[in-house]
């Protein structure tokens, strides 16, 4: 500088000033890069990796015959990560628009898995539409946070059709996730909550897997760093027949009752129907708070296995216990004889016989084909009640089954000390007369009454009652197989069981009985009709009776054993009978060929 | 028309042409890291950020062809057209981000803005030089002036808003003061304006946006979602450098776009994720060698103008270089500013590379009489 004008000293603060900026800006970035590069290198892998869970599918479930009752089709599910949202409420409010879903319950759904880690992602939506995956993938840059991941999602071919028998499953519920079965489960899981879903959830769950992806700052998948594969559930084997299932809930289609079918040498069950159904697809599908509410509280009640779960007063059909009874211990004898002049005073009232003629004078087998009351009033007199409840303890009709399936309720035939006990009251012989003709406090589930057919038929053993045939692993070796348990044993008199056959195989086939209408030309069926009255009143208006029919076939060499009921269906004679004739007639016609699944694999 | 004199060639100022050339390179190497993500494999960015170096260069070759006081003579007609320009911005100006900041003639779209930083420092140095004849401290008188030609554009570019832009102005023309020499009361009322400029600017021209930036500097976890969530993600694409860095091309934070604006305003987290410490200490000597070297061109200018527009060019660059980088690690507030050389953005290049042709056309007259 020739003139100096600016002094020197100037530019010697404009040298102070830069290194002072030096000094602070490696100070700062000592601090930043080496005394916590560590820790932000932590949070720079923490921003970019995320742990996915890769669900497993679940095990299928076939018939006997090898046809696919339930399986796995690939559906795809909407998340959100908390940790990648960056304002809440366009996320949510953004997504709740595209997708057809209230915000409150995206809200609700974050807020439930709140106890997990920022980085979990959060299932939002289930199986959501095509149309919705285009529309969220379009607008992914304005939702930071979701994602749509393609998970498999369990498919029900058959819809509504052995709804009660597979079951469903749907997501785990909040109370659910605090039980301690489901310990190692997590919100969005699904679970099986119904049907064998949820009687074999352990083996049909699988182990899901786990995938370490990259994402970028939307939670966009840019990479897979790392893949632990999924281990599908295992596989059920059921005995069920799907074929000749899938014609019995066509004939009870629009009714309301249950149909159950069983091998009496085993306890296979064959079918398995109850009426009204839900359609478990949808809950697979994720139902929403309303769906779910209509449905359970549905007049109807879709949700109850009638099977199972629905007690109903046997009817007639009980008579067949009785008799077994009474026979075996000698009260009465093939030629035992009653008057019945189509009633029967006692006490202070008359107990009148179905036929309002009366049958005359009948001895046992007729009484059980044309199903007279009044016989059996007399039966169930001198038996006692305390005796025909010792024979249901004896067939098992006071307990459950002890079926594959939750939520089996016990049957009950009342005793004179269970009425001293609850009531404090002596019994009344007026109440053994009800009784005896399966009317007043004796409740029982068509499963026991299948039973009951399965006792008189096996002659004095009942095999507990088996859905499933085997357990299979993904890689095809057998887990677990079912052997047929004795659930209960009585040695009868090889006379008695003559005496009761003959009167079941005269309901069917001869021209008296009470099913004649519902007899086989190739097949020899037995069986016994029940109508159970119904006291009960709907808006003034008589209910109908329900209608019962058992039943087992061929007579001769029994492989099968039935129940049909039918709600309020009438007489049992014409609204259930035809039923397990349909049921007969198709599982032998000549084709179809039953085979003991599990043989196969014994060899 | 543009005579190429072998003896200009020869003063030509090398060491700063070199260093300068350092920088850009550097910037372009790292450009193509951090616009390279794993969405768009194209070169667009560079491919444009190269044509505006050329622009650039043909702008350095043109202004050194004529004498710096002849430019200075005329620089109240570049002030006036980029003010021009700037209003037009705010008339007809395109949006970007929610703030209009760009103008588009022939189809080329540049911010006006950027170039009011040089053609305010020529315009200040020419007013300045003629009041201050008698080499005496300016008084408040003296300044008025000139101090309302820096004010009135910056008022236009807050209003843009184009926070960055307004600060560097303000800073630049705060040191050209300093630099000339005022008297001691002149200091003292421009330094209790300093004092009340704040609470103007928080009061009457800050938008709630920018606002909230100042919040979120002072907590970082006040707006984790936008401030503040970027700043944060700045910090941990350099801290996650650590000391040799991630490697070139192998930065995650900028690559998976957790940092906005990482190849403009951001473009430092990129370096220093890449190439840690030792690659930034490495580039701040770069830097600061290069700022050094402007004041030596001012320190050994043939006049005061020339001294003038050789410190005020300094003092671009340097501002330019400290505040986005301590923006980047988290030091000052969030503000857009880019980083001389290395930030993407064709107006700011062409701007600094103008700039840089005035320190060379002083640089090379250095000897003449």
């Amino acid at each position: 500088m020739r003139d100096g004008f600016v002094p020197r000293d100037k530019f010697k603060w404009c040298t102070y000033i830069l290194i002072v900026t030096l000094a602070v800006l490696l100070i700062r970035l000592w601090d930043l890069q080496i005394m916590k590069g560590n820790e932000m290198k932590r949070l720079s892998e923490q921003n970019r990796i995320r742990v996915k869970k890769v669900i497993a599918p679940r095990g299928i479930m076939y018939d006997r015959n090898g046809k696919v009752l339930a399986d796995t089709r690939p559906s795809f599910n909407i998340y959100i990560t908390p940790e990648d949202i960056r304002d809440f409420n366009q996320t949510v409010d953004g997504l709740s628009r595209l997708i057809d879903m209230d915000r409150d319950d995206i809200a609700d759904k974050l807020k439930e898995a709140s106890g997990f880690p920022a980085s979990f992602p959060v299932k939002i939506k289930s199986d959501v539409t095509m149309d919705e995956v285009a529309k969220v993938e379009a607008n992914r840059v304005y939702l930071p946070g979701v994602s749509i991941q393609i998970e498999p999602k369990r498919n029900y071919p058959y819809g509504k059709m052995f709804a009660h028998l597979l079951g469903y499953v749907s997501e785990i519920s909040g109370e659910e996730l605090k039980k301690k079965e489901y310990k190692n489960y997590a919100p969005g899981d699904f679970i099986g909550k119904y049907g064998l879903e949820r009687a074999y959830e352990k083996y049909l769950k699988g182990i899901d897997g786990e995938k370490r992806v990259e994402v970028d700052a939307i939670g966009r998948e840019v990479r897979t760093l790392d893949f632990v594969e999924p281990i599908a559930g295992h596989s059920l084997y059921l005995n069920i027949d799907a074929d000749v299932q899938v014609i019995v809930e066509k004939a009870l289609e629009g009714k309301k009752g249950g149909v159950v079918a069983l091998d009496p040498k085993t306890g296979s069950v064959i079918v398995l129907v109850s009426k009204p159904a839900f359609d478990p697809n949808k809950f697979a599908a994720g139902l929403t708070k309303q769906e779910l509410k209509a449905i359970a509280s549905d007049k109807n009640r879709p949700f109850m296995n009638r099977v199972i779960q629905g007690r109903y007063p046997p009817g007639s059909t009980f008579k067949i216990a009785l008799a077994l009874k009474a026979l075996q211990d000698g009260v009465i004898n093939e030629k035992t004889t009653f008057n019945c002049p189509g009633g029967f005073p006692f006490g202070n009232r008359v107990f009148k016989c179905w036929k309002k003629g009366g049958h005359g004078r009948v001895s046992i087998h007729r009484a059980i084909v044309e199903s007279c009351d009044v016989f059996f009033y007399n039966v169930g007199l001198k038996l006692g009640i305390d005796r025909i409840h010792e024979i249901g303890d004896v067939i098992g009709l006071n307990k459950a089954t002890g079926i594959d399936l939750a939520g089996e309720l016990a049957g009950f035939v009342p005793s004179s000390a269970w009425k001293e006990k609850n009531f404090g009251q002596k019994w009344y012989e007026g109440e053994t007369v009800s009784v005896a003709i399966g009317q007043g406090a004796v409740w029982l589930t068509p499963i026991q009454l299948v039973q009951l057919a399965s006792f008189v038929a096996n002659e004095g053993i009942t095999f507990k009652p088996q859905i499933v045939n085997r357990i299979i692993s993904p890689e095809g070796k057998v887990v677990k197989t079912f052997e047929p348990v004795i659930a209960s044993e009585m040695k009868l008199n090889k006379e008695v069981v003559k005496i009761v056959k003959e009167g079941m195989k005269g309901v069917v086939n001869e021209p008296s009985g009470t099913a004649y209408g519902s007899r086989i030309q190739t097949v020899h069926m037995s069986g016994k009709t029940g109508t159970a009255q119904v006291a009960s009143l709907d808006k003034g208006k008589h209910l109908g009776d329900h209608a019962w029919f058992i039943a087992y076939a061929p007579a001769e060499n029994p492989s099968i054993a039935i129940t049909v009921l039918v709600e309020h269906g009438g007489h049992g004679s014409s609204a259930s009978a035809p039923i397990a004739k349909i049921l007969t007639e198709n599982l032998f016609k000549p084709k179809v060929e039953i085979k003991e699944a599990h043989i196969r694999d014994k060899n | 028309m543009i005579r190429i004199d072998k003896r200009r060639m020869y003063h030509l100022d090398w060491y700063l042409i070199i260093n300068g050339l350092l920088l850009f390179g550097i910037g372009i190497l790292n450009l193509v890291s951090a616009t390279s993500s794993f969405y768009t494999g194209s070169y667009t960015f560079i491919t444009k950020q190269l044509i505006a170096f050329f622009l650039g260069a043909f702008l350095v070759i043109l202004i050194i062809n004529y004498d710096y006081r002849v430019i200075a003579a005329q620089s109240k007609w570049f002030y006036l057209g980029v003010l021009l320009l700037i209003v037009l911005v705010l008339l007809i100006g395109g949006i970007t981000g929610g703030a209009k900041r760009w103008i588009s003639i022939f189809g080329i779209s540049f911010q006006p803005s950027e170039f009011m930083k040089p053609v305010l420092v020529l315009f200040l140095a020419h007013k300045l030089h003629e009041r201050k004849r008698d080499n005496m401290p300016l008084g408040i008188t003296d300044i008025l002036i000139p101090l309302a030609v820096c004010i009135f554009p910056t008022i236009l570019i807050v209003k843009q808003p184009d926070l960055g832009t307004a600060v560097i102005i303000l800073l630049v023309c705060l040191s050209v003061l300093w630099f000339v020499g005022l008297k001691r009361s002149t200091y003292v009322v421009l330094g209790s304006i300093a004092l009340a400029a704040p609470f103007v600017f928080w009061k009457y021209l800050m938008k709630p946006y920018q606002k909230m930036r100042i919040l979120s500097f002072i907590n970082i976890d006040a707006d984790p979602s936008g401030f503040g969530y970027h700043a944060k993600q700045a910090m941990i694409a350099v801290g996650s450098g650590k000391f040799f860095g991630k490697g070139y091309m192998e930065g995650t934070q900028h690559k998976l776009q957790f940092i906005p604006e990482h190849h403009t305003d951001f473009i430092f987290t990129v370096f220093g994720e890449e190439w840690g410490f030792f690659g930034s200490l490495v580039l701040f000597i770069f830097f600061l060698s290069f700022i050094h070297r402007c004041l030596k061109v001012a320190q050994n200018a043939h006049d005061e103008l020339g001294s003038i527009i050789a410190f005020g060019v300094a003092a671009i660059i340097y501002f330019q270089f400290a505040i986005n980088v301590l923006m980047a690690i988290h030091l000052v507030p969030v503000v857009g500013i880019p980083l001389p050389l290395m930030s993407y953005g064709g107006s700011s290049l062409v701007s600094i590379l103008a700039s840089i042709g005035l320190l060379l056309n002083i640089s090379t007259r250095r000897y003449m009489f």
